[in-house]
């Protein structure tokens, strides 16, 4: 009879643990986001008062005037004009923008013509340089549906 | 006498997944269709690409309007033209803002290529609404 080696033998215990569950769930996991993260792209806002083209809107008749920024088609092409200042692109308006004083706040005159990509960019330089209130100076259209 | 020595014992945790992996395919499906959700009042619209303002995710976007490249206006969804977007606005100043169109929020999400001549079109509508401000959506680069 061998009792000895019984007694002084370690009683080993193995805890298994089944991890396939959790390894299928991890991969769900993974495949939702990885099909998510090519959905939703990061998006933000421009916030814009709204104003109505009129003589009040350009700042003539003001004591404080505005900075006015007319984004049109100029000669065939689309830019920035800021009094006798023709910008090719919103990096350029954006330094002459920045020595203006903000106070007044700046509106931007949309005219016909150019993207809206290049109209927002407008916007973003304004709001880079500081300017607190930026206005949408929209044209007056015509009536009707519209469609 | 059988003196064989104790075979040692395979004792498995006793932990049951089952209800893990339930609550979590719950979560999966949630978070699918609320994803569902946000593409349907988000249509496919290439923004234009600008950093924003910055900080403002968790502000309520208020109403939102889908503005297409080919100058199509799309809500939850839906197709519509200038006369239901007034009534849309309309409708909504009424019910959510007690009649004072001036605290009516538009998020306006439009494409990078479409005419201006059409956003001020839309831009014209709001104004003559009432609408004292709208929010142009950019895409922030990465």
């Amino acid at each position: 009879m061998q009792f000895a080696q019984q007694t002084s033998q370690k009683k080993r215990t193995r805890i298994l643990l089944n991890l396939s569950s959790m390894i299928d769930i991890v991969f769900l996991l993974l495949l939702y986001f990885l099909v998510t993260m090519v959905i939703t792209t990061p998006e933000d806002r421009l916030s814009s008062g709204l104003q109505a083209r009129s003589e009040e809107a350009s700042g003539q008749r003001s004591d404080f005037q505005p900075q006015v920024v007319e984004v049109a088609m100029i000669e065939g092409a689309a830019g920035y004009r800021m009094g006798s200042r023709i910008f090719r692109d919103a990096a350029s308006l954006r330094t002459a923008l920045d020595e203006l004083q903000k106070d007044s706040g700046l509106f931007i005159q949309v005219g016909g013509g150019p993207l809206t990509g290049f109209v927002v960019a407008a916007f973003q330089a304004g709001h880079d340089a500081g300017f607190k209130q930026v206005t949408y100076v929209v044209p007056k259209q015509a009536d009707g549906p519209g469609g | 006498m059988n003196f064989q020595r104790n075979q040692p014992r395979d004792r498995t945790l006793p932990v049951d997944l089952t209800p893990m992996i339930d609550v979590v395919m719950l979560l999966i499906v949630f978070f699918l269709t609320t994803a569902q959700f946000a593409r349907m009042t988000r249509a496919a619209v290439d923004l234009p690409i600008e950093r924003g303002e910055g900080g403002q995710a968790v502000e309520e976007p208020g109403m939102l309007v889908n503005l297409m490249k080919d100058g199509q206006i799309i809500i939850d969804d839906k197709l519509i033209d200038l006369v239901v977007l007034k009534r849309i606005v309309t409708e909504e100043i009424r019910q959510s803002h007690n009649n004072q169109a001036s605290m009516m929020k538009v998020l306006l999400r439009a494409d990078r290529d479409l005419p201006s001549e059409r956003l001020n079109q839309i831009v014209w509508t709001l104004q003559q609404m009432g609408v004292g401000q709208i929010r142009l959506a950019t895409e922030v680069p990465r």
